[in-house]
């Protein structure tokens, strides 16, 4: 990221901040509202493991690492991009997307970076919690170099997450109707978000693995972790994130070459 | 001579949309067999615009101007011909090129609702990347221009349209750009604000020597601001040449509108050329030959009126006009 953006970036954040501020109960309601669904979710996980003592090879611990690492990259996701990503689609119905196309900077850096939601950093510092949760119950020693392999595959991850979210949302440059694509979203991240990625098998594991990678975002950061990952499965981490950025690139830049704006 | 910044050739733009038939039947049938028809927007249109001119682009509505702003930005791609906009293709996206110009949408607002004009123009200090010495200078000289000390520190949205409207040009003229591209800056606004916002617009084009793109319904705005006019139809060029000939040429007539405070009953007029065309006892609108309107204001005045407003043909009137009576560009 260059200074101009690093310039832009703190803009977009202090406006945001202004603007949620603006009304209390905008800024205060996502700190109620997504920490409550997140307990939500971690009382159904609970339910759904308390019965279940092992998936594949993986035993309880590393259930807990699995599920505390996808609330990561979701609180993540939350709290940096998702709602300025999620908003594409009716920026190109309505035609707003001009105002960003006329502006010398990138449509997509400012649409992923204007809408971040500080409501949603508990849900990391949670998530945090899980993890280390997870940890202690595998009574695993925490080295550096494990600490750091698997903060590298989590930012990794988060990047994934990212190119995913956008090459949905880019279809919306292309046709009027996204048909509900977002739904697919959806049901892929919930289904990946309970079964870990070393529980699919054929032609699911191509699915869940390749074209709609949501089963490696947090198998792969567990697998650093517990020392499951070997050479084989780390460069194809990196294959299907290099993959997925350039199916990014080219699906951005060529749906603004599609772009008809809405007439006004 | 100046330089051209905007040169087109031949330039169209197409769009193609779904047809029906109506019905149930229709929406049955569409899901095997897609009816689409072209619609051309823009059709080989030729411009040329040199450094420093203002510029008035009309049309009624569907001509296709929004859609030559929108290609001459580079918002979105033409389907055929050559653009070149200050050396760029415009919809190439540079930010270099993006840096030279801006582009003031009266239906679009670039501005954010909840916050102040002050906090969306410090944003637009770091994408234009523009120095704090220059933006502190620039804001100063606009605000004393538009007289909005007082609004800076307001939220938007509890702005009136007017005022918003000066706002949305602050915002874009912080930067200095070398082209404005303005899409129907006085839409909705009242004769004061409309006159405040078209005097502000002279005044940068003339001192900053800023080259100025204006569409609007207004017929008041290209005569008062535009040295030149282009008159689209259908996507068409069918005027370009300068307002004054268009004026004197296609515009036959002024409307005269009086109100009374008082109810009145049939004026006796003099004027035997002003045709009556709205009639209630408060208020008169005459359509009159542009030679004998000012004979009619002076009649009007015996009658002690509460206000009378002149305004010019609508744009409608114009371009029929002109296929009427053909020009250069209609063959």
């Amino acid at each position: 990221m260059n200074k101009k953006n690093m310039r832009v970036l703190r803009e977009l954040f202090y406006l945001r901040m202004h603007g949620l501020m603006v009304f209390r109960l905008d800024f205060l309601a996502p700190f109620f509202v997504d920490g409550s669904l997140f307990v939500i979710q971690l009382l159904a996980f609970g339910v759904v493991y308390g019965h279940v003592d092992a998936i594949g090879s993986w035993g309880r611990g590393e259930m807990i690492l699995y599920i505390g690492t996808f609330s990561l990259l979701n609180a993540i996701n939350m709290t940096i991009y998702f709602f300025g990503v999620n908003s594409i689609p009716y920026k190109v119905r309505s035609g707003e997307l001009d105002l960003y196309l006329s502006k010398p900077v990138s449509p997509l850096f400012r649409l992923t970076f204007e809408n971040i939601s500080p409501g949603s950093v508990p849900l990391i510092l949670m998530s945090l919690c899980i993890v280390a949760y997870g940890v202690s119950t595998l009574r695993m020693p925490l080295t550096l170099p494990v600490v750091i392999s698997y903060g590298f595959w989590v930012l990794v991850m988060i990047v994934l997450y990212y190119e995913l979210e956008v090459v949905i949302r880019s279809v919306s440059l292309y046709m009027v109707s996204m048909a509900r694509l977002e739904q697919i979203e959806e049901a892929g991240l919930e289904l990946c978000m309970k079964l870990p990625g070393i529980a699919f098998y054929g032609v699911y594991k191509v699915i869940f693995y390749l074209i709609l990678p949501y089963g490696i975002m947090a198998t792969l950061p567990v697998q650093s972790m517990i020392g499951e990952m070997n050479l084989q499965t780390a460069a194809f981490g990196i294959g299907v994130v290099a993959l997925f950025s350039a199916v990014t690139a080219v699906l951005w830049t060529q749906g603004l070459k599609h772009y008809n704006s809405a007439s006004s | 001579m100046k330089d051209i910044v905007i040169h087109t050739e031949n330039l169209v733009k197409t769009y193609r949309r779904y047809k029906k038939e109506e019905g149930l039947y229709g929406s049955i049938a569409s899901l095997w067999k897609r009816n689409y028809e072209e619609k051309t927007a823009v059709n080989r249109v030729d411009l040329s615009v040199r450094e420093g001119e203002f510029i008035g682009l009309i049309g009624p509505n569907g001509a296709g101007k929004t859609t030559l702003i929108k290609m001459l930005t580079g918002i979105i791609a033409p389907t055929d011909g050559e653009i070149e906009v200050l050396g760029y293709y415009p919809n190439d996206l540079r930010n270099e090129f993006k840096k030279q110009y801006a582009v003031v949408m009266g239906q679009k607002s670039q501005l954010f609702f909840e916050l102040t004009v002050n906090d969306t123009l410090r944003l637009f200090k770091e994408i234009y990347e523009i120095s704090e010495q220059e933006f502190q200078r620039n804001k100063q000289y606009f605000m004393k221009l538009f007289g909005v000390e007082e609004l800076m520190d307001v939220q938007v949205r509890t702005l009136s349209l007017g005022e918003r409207m000066k706002m949305e040009l602050i915002v874009s003229l912080l930067h200095n750009p070398r082209i404005l591209f303005l899409d129907e800056p006085t839409i909705g606004l009242d004769a004061v604000a409309a006159k405040q916002i078209r005097s502000f617009l002279k005044e940068i084009n003339e001192k900053k020597g800023t080259t100025i793109l204006l569409t609007s319904h207004y017929m008041e705005d290209i005569q008062v601001l535009c040295q030149r006019t282009v008159v689209v139809n259908h996507g068409v060029k069918i005027y370009d040449g300068s307002t004054e000939e268009l004026f004197d040429r296609y515009q036959k007539n002024k409307r005269i509108i009086v109100s009374f405070g008082k109810p009145m009953r049939k004026l006796l007029l003099e004027t035997q050329d002003a045709r009556l065309v709205e009639d209630t006892s408060y208020k008169k609108v005459y359509e009159v030959p542009k030679e004998s309107a000012r004979r009619l204001l002076a009649e009007m005045m015996k009658y002690e009126p509460g206000d009378i407003v002149v305004e010019e043909e609508e744009i409608g009137v114009i371009v029929e006009r002109i296929y009427q009576e053909g020009s250069e560009y209609l063959g």
